[in-house]
């Protein structure tokens, strides 16, 4: 098998990694959307750490695109 | 047979869009150094951040205008977040954190000024978002993180620094060196790997549906999806500055 077949197929199966960014950042958001509703007073302070939340639990979704396009275009 | 030329047509097209040129190359000192063409368009984000500030700064009044009150909404604003987060130390580094929003916000925003071309009309300059050059982002983190650790060394003094290192007990010691370098590289990782997914699929879209659709999902990716990360960005700076002087 060509190497460029197993670095596509490498590719597909890191991008799966996505999934879990995106279950983190719903969760956040639901969370988020929850606490605010709850208290909107605190809106602004549950702003700061819902944004860090979700650049938080993107990384690991992102660490997973970039392996793929380092696969894709080595 | 025709859907895999065309398919693999849109592949090349992306792949050449997503990928940096050398536009030209220098010789200071008899060494040659490549200008890619983003750090050309970081040349212009810096000349047009210049200009705006001669003009935005040429005639503040008591009585403000309505473009000042703009600008001093926005300066306001990060002077507030810096405030919020670095408590009385605020005043340092407020200037520094806002020169990167500005920069990568500016930066992230360009690309919307392209002319768009079609119907055989060449647009005659074309903006790519800079940072999904990986050297671009690569180097803001590394600059914030050296800012981390030289104000860690300033407001706590090197003993103190040290000791933090070791903080709370000396077994924490590689996890806590460790962390300097995993900060940066999440940094930069976050802000190259965001900008060129949504500039991929932004040129996948272009390819495919070529009208009415691009501006509806440019929005979100380009204008959204810039202005987010470049919030993300500097207010995970702010963040790691705020831990390693408290």
């Amino acid at each position: 098998m060509d190497f460029h077949f197993a670095a596509l197929i490498g590719a597909g199966l890191a991008a799966i990694g996505v999934i879990g960014g995106g279950i983190g950042v719903g969760y956040a958001t639901g969370k988020t959307s929850e606490a605010i509703a709850r208290q909107p007073e605190a809106s602004g302070k549950i702003m700061g750490i819902f944004i860090m939340g979700i650049a938080l639990a993107e990384a690991t979704s992102i660490y997973g695109l970039v392996v793929a396009l380092l696969l894709l275009f080595k | 047979m025709n859907q895999a030329v065309a398919s693999l047509s849109i592949g090349e097209r992306v792949s050449k869009a997503m990928l940096t040129r050398t536009v030209f190359t220098l010789h200071p000192f008899g060494l040659s150094v490549p200008i890619s063409d983003t750090i050309l368009t970081s040349w212009i984000v810096i000349a047009v951040i210049f200009l705006l500030g001669l003009v935005a700064t040429r005639r503040l009044k008591e009585v403000p205008s309505k473009p000042q009150v703009l600008l001093e909404a926005f300066i306001g604003f990060i002077n507030k977040t810096a405030e919020d987060n670095l408590g009385h130390h605020w005043r340092e580094f407020a200037a520094f954190l806002g020169s990167i929003f500005t920069f990568l916000l500016i930066a992230n925003l360009a690309p919307i000024v392209t002319p768009v071309g079609g119907f055989g009309f060449e647009p005659p300059f074309v903006i790519k978002p800079l940072t999904r050059d990986i050297n671009i982002t690569a180097a803001f983190a590394v600059i914030v993180i050296v800012v981390t650790i030289a104000s860690s060394l300033r407001v706590k003094n090197p003993g103190g620094f040290l000791k933090s290192l070791v903080s709370p007990v000396p077994l924490m010691l590689p996890f806590n060196l460790l962390e300097y370098i995993i900060k940066p590289f999440s940094l930069a990782m976050r802000l190259f790997g965001n900008m060129l997914a949504a500039f991929i699929l932004m040129q996948l879209i272009e390819a495919i549906v070529p009208v009415i659709i691009p501006p509806i999902f440019s929005l979100y990716f380009d204008l959204f999806d810039g202005l987010i990360q470049a919030v993300v960005f500097s207010f995970l700076s702010t963040i790691y500055i705020a831990e390693a002087i408290e």
